[in-house]
């Protein structure tokens, strides 16, 4: 026997059977299909808010197209239109005065939770409304055609569970192959700035975030040292913890204090940095301008990805620190050599390229070898350390001590002539002068420190590193010879060192 | 080309702009023109993924934007610099209070161009006046007159099923925040302070302003959230009245033996106050035939082409020579909206506004399902605005011009 319903459902399910890229794609075939199969005037689709009771709608069929449109209805004061929809899955209009059903479609979608950091999907219900309208007064819809009505929707429940999937599936891979992507761009990026600046505006790219900004702190999370941000433009700022208006840094800290991280009221999102147990500073992306939800496969995708980036800061901290150890001496905490070397050869540059002077200041500390013979190894370090203080906390910012070797030190001074280096000079010795080694290694008497410095002065000492060092070696010598605790510049004493 | 519009013309809007379209490609016959309607809801959403579309993306050559997202636009770096397309192109015969929203902030570049514009004003069946007052224009001059017209008239047509003294010119049906700036304004408020520095929302007069537009739905004298199909109109008469921001003339002149006339909307303040909304073009900096686009964009400021889709989607031509043209065009015309224009006001031209426009939607949108469920309390949305204004006054620090 002849089985109308099902040939009409094998019909209407053959009209939709093909793979549609989200629901707009679904609906844009499904309801002129409804359309012609029950001659409707129009067919609408309708959002079903639960929590408010209200009927968005979405979309709109008419006999030429379909179109976006927008309504709300709440259905609130008609409960028994709400219990006969949700009961029966169909209920006639109440208020309109031509035939017009409504119809429910209940279908399934894929929905992503974080579980102890694994992700976990879920299947979660979604409710939509279809309203299919005649105009005719007289072109009822009779039970039978209600009944297949409901089938159809039925049909169209079923599509939608599918489409949902399969766009959840495909936003997955494409999620997944996207953060692949930043991950390489990232571990190919030679200087960590340039890395996160690259992996910051990709995420704004991909995710089409409003903003994007990387806080970094210090372990304890109580200080913001720099904040990285892509803004709408996709132009990347940087700035300083300090710069930060007080009610922003008072804000961040309490997000930071309260460990929330997805905040879908206010379209932010935050994800801590955390490697072990100290933090690195956290991400925030934003659409506080736009409005638009943060998806939260979205969230989690970017929450399992900041783990890689909070490892590469920790590591380029922890570079940077060993970084530091090897350009510093560790007992004077004066750059080595080595690093002064690379700077003394930029600043020669400099110099010369700007036309600009420098001096160089090279020292020792008076009778060194007679005070460790003395008073032993341990005063002898001491008064390194003591000379060396002088010089950290003395000089300018842009001076540049360093240890030499032994007791020997060298200072730059860039855009210094030989007159300001002999003022220098001299604060030096005058602080120096003023240490004495602590009485009870000179049974009471008072010893003091002192230093003898030797002076040269780019261009016209010299034009190289070597030439300026061998000139203020000579001239330091020449201190040395019956006149140690002063200073010399080369070109005034020039005459009188051996050539 | 791909051209991104709203639903300006309700469920015909695709019929209108099959017609345009068709006008456009008789002078253009190689200009191959689409046509996608989104929602003005869809289309906000739109606008921030356009600079960088996902693989496959269908992205527009020209969109149909409320002109004070060109400042938005403009520094999400996806308007085109239009003075740049073309170095002649001139605002000098648009009408002048739409010009400022064209531009770049502080600057001389054109980012958009005036296509039309809307501005409020109050439409009224006189045959259903005159039953309720002998004076509507004086009755209609003040908004405490307008209620109390509104009830006159309630109690008058109360046999009549489905009769709202008021028609809801919202789209959803809802409330809508573009309804609410003449009372909020009347009241001396407004969404930002003079210097665009701070906000006005959490002020008093703003609260007042709100509550004066929300009373029509609380009073139960303009339906909210019921199905449109449901609802009578003006001339059906089950509605007596209507707020819209169309012209509203061009539709109620065709229906022979209704007689609609036309006010400013009654005043909440000192002076009456209206909203003029423009509607701007926009080419996508990305597209692929912007050239096309630069053609629609001189095509549509030509006065035959202005007079045509101005009646088509019952709104104003942006242009000063089609503009007087239709206002000449009646005397009733002439005398309502010369005076309406006068009074008119814009909202300003800067990055967040469009986004505090979703925000006081958003609240509206509550407090609509809030009184339909019978629980809405002034208290509740006074809340809501407070903490609206200190997001705002947070955008504004984020987002300066």
């Amino acid at each position: 026997m002849f089985d109308k319903e099902a040939f009409t459902l094998f019909k209407f399910g053959k009209k939709l059977n093909q793979s549609f890229q989200n629901r707009r794609e679904l609906l844009d075939c499904a309801l002129p299909a409804l359309r012609d199969l029950f001659k409707l005037d129009r067919v609408y689709f309708f959002d079903w808010q639960q929590e408010r009771a209200l009927l968005s709608l979405n979309m709109m069929c008419k006999k030429e197209y379909c179109m976006d449109m927008q309504e709300d209805i709440s259905v609130l004061n008609e409960p028994e239109f709400l219990k006969k929809l949700l009961q029966d899955g169909i209920a006639d209009s109440t208020d309109l005065n031509y035939p017009a059903v409504y119809v429910l479609l209940k279908w399934k979608r894929p929905s992503m939770t974080l579980k102890d950091d694994d992700v976990i999907t879920v299947m979660k219900d979604s409710v939509g409304v279809l309203r299919l309208e005649r105009f005719r007064k007289n072109r009822v819809f009779h039970e039978a055609e209600k009944k297949l009505i409901k089938s159809v929707a039925g049909e169209i429940s079923h599509n939608l569970t599918n489409t949902e999937i399969d766009q959840a599936k495909n936003q997955r891979l494409n999620t997944a192959t996207a953060l692949n992507d930043l991950a390489t761009i990232f571990a190919s990026s030679l200087r960590l700035s340039d890395g996160l600046e690259l992996i910051l505006q990709g995420v704004q790219k991909y995710f089409r975030f409003d903003r994007v900004r990387l806080y970094q702190t210090t372990y304890d999370g109580s200080k913001i040292k720099t904040i990285l941000g892509v803004d709408i433009s996709g132009e990347v700022t940087r700035q300083t913890g300090d710069d930060l208006p007080e009610d922003e840094r008072t804000l961040l800290r309490d997000i930071f204090d309260s460990g929330a991280t997805y905040r879908t009221i206010h379209n932010v999102v935050y994800i801590p940095l955390k490697v072990q147990r100290n933090k690195v500073g956290f991400l925030t992306f934003d659409n506080l301008l736009s409005r638009r939800r943060i998806n939260y496969l979205d969230f989690i995708s970017l929450k399992q990805f900041s783990t890689q980036i909070a490892l590469a800061i920790d590591n380029a901290a922890l570079f940077e620190r060993v970084q530091e150890l090897s350009n510093y001496d560790e007992l004077t905490k004066l750059p080595v050599r080595r690093f002064f070397n690379e700077k003394f050869a930029e600043e020669i540059y400099r110099s010369k390229r700007f036309d600009l002077v420098m001096s160089v200041i090279l020292l020792d500390i008076d009778l060194f070898k007679q005070i460790n013979d003395t008073y032993g190894h341990q005063i002898g370090d001491w008064a390194l350390k003591e000379v060396s203080r002088v010089l950290r906390t003395s000089l300018r910012q842009t001076d540049f001590p360093c240890r030499y070797g032994g007791d020997e030190m060298i200072i730059m001074l860039p855009r210094t002539n030989g007159e300001e280096a002999k003022i220098i000079a001299k604060r030096l010795k005058d602080r120096i002068n003023a240490i004495a080694i602590p009485d009870r290694y000179t049974d009471g008497e008072r010893v003091t420190l002192s230093i003898s410095q030797g002076i040269s002065v780019f261009p016209q000492d010299g034009q190289t590193a070597a030439e300026l060092f061998e000139k203020a070696d000579k001239a330091l010598y020449w201190v040395k010879d019956g006149r140690r605790g002063t200073f010399a510049l080369y070109r005034d004493v020039a005459e009188e060192v051996p050539q | 080309m791909i051209l991104w519009v709203m639903p300006d013309s309700g469920a015909r809007t695709k019929t209108d702009y099959k017609l345009l379209v068709e006008l456009f490609k008789k002078e253009y016959p190689k200009a191959d023109v689409t046509v996608q309607v989104f929602t003005r809801n869809i289309l906000w959403k739109k606008i921030f993924t356009l600079k960088n579309p996902a693989a496959g993306e269908v992205i527009p050559d020209l969109i149909q934007i409320p002109h004070y997202w060109t400042a938005l636009l403009t520094r999400a770096g996806v308007a085109e610099n239009l003075s740049k397309m073309d170095p002649g192109l001139s605002l000098s015969s648009a009408l002048y209070p739409l010009r400022p929203h064209c531009y770049k902030p502080g600057t001389k570049d054109l980012y958009s161009y005036p296509w039309w514009f809307d501005m409020s004003a109050l439409h009224f069946r006189a045959d259903h006046l005159k039953a309720v007052t002998s004076d509507p224009e004086k009755d209609l001059e003040e908004w405490s007159g307008l209620l109390d017209v509104c009830q006159r008239l309630k109690d008058h047509f109360k046999d009549i099923d489905g009769y709202f003294p008021m028609q809801n010119s919202d789209w959803r049906g809802s409330l809508s925040t573009r309804s609410a700036f003449m009372e909020i304004w009347g009241r001396g408020a407004a969404m930002f302070t003079p210097d665009l520095r701070g906000t006005l929302i959490g002020t008093p007069a703003f609260k007042e302003g709100m509550k004066d537009y929300m009373t029509l739905a609380l009073k139960n004298y303009m339906p909210i959230l019921r199905e449109r199909g449901s609802l009578g109109t003006m001339l059906s008469g089950k509605a007596s009245m209507l707020i819209s921001r169309k012209q509203g003339v061009a539709s109620f002149e065709g229906h022979i033996g209704v007689r609609i006339k036309t006010l400013p909307v009654p005043r909440t303040g000192e002076q009456p106050q209206a909203y003029l909304s423009g509607m701007n073009l926009m080419i996508n900096a990305a597209g692929s035939d912007k050239e096309t686009a630069l053609k629609f964009i001189k095509w549509c400021a030509r006065t035959d082409n202005q007079m045509r889709y101005a009646a088509m989607m019952e709104v104003f031509p942006a242009f000063e020579e089609s503009f007087e043209q239709l206002i000449f065009s009646s005397s009733q015309r002439l005398r309502t909206y010369s005076g309406i224009l006068a009074s008119a006001r814009t909202l300003p031209n800067m990055t967040i506004t469009g986004t505090v426009v979703e925000i006081l939607n958003k609240i509206l949108a509550v407090s609509a399902t809030q009184i339909v469920e019978g629980r809405f309390t002034q208290a509740s949305l006074d809340i809501e605005l407070d903490k609206a204004a200190k997001e705002v006054e947070y955008l504004l620090s984020l987002y300066e011009g």
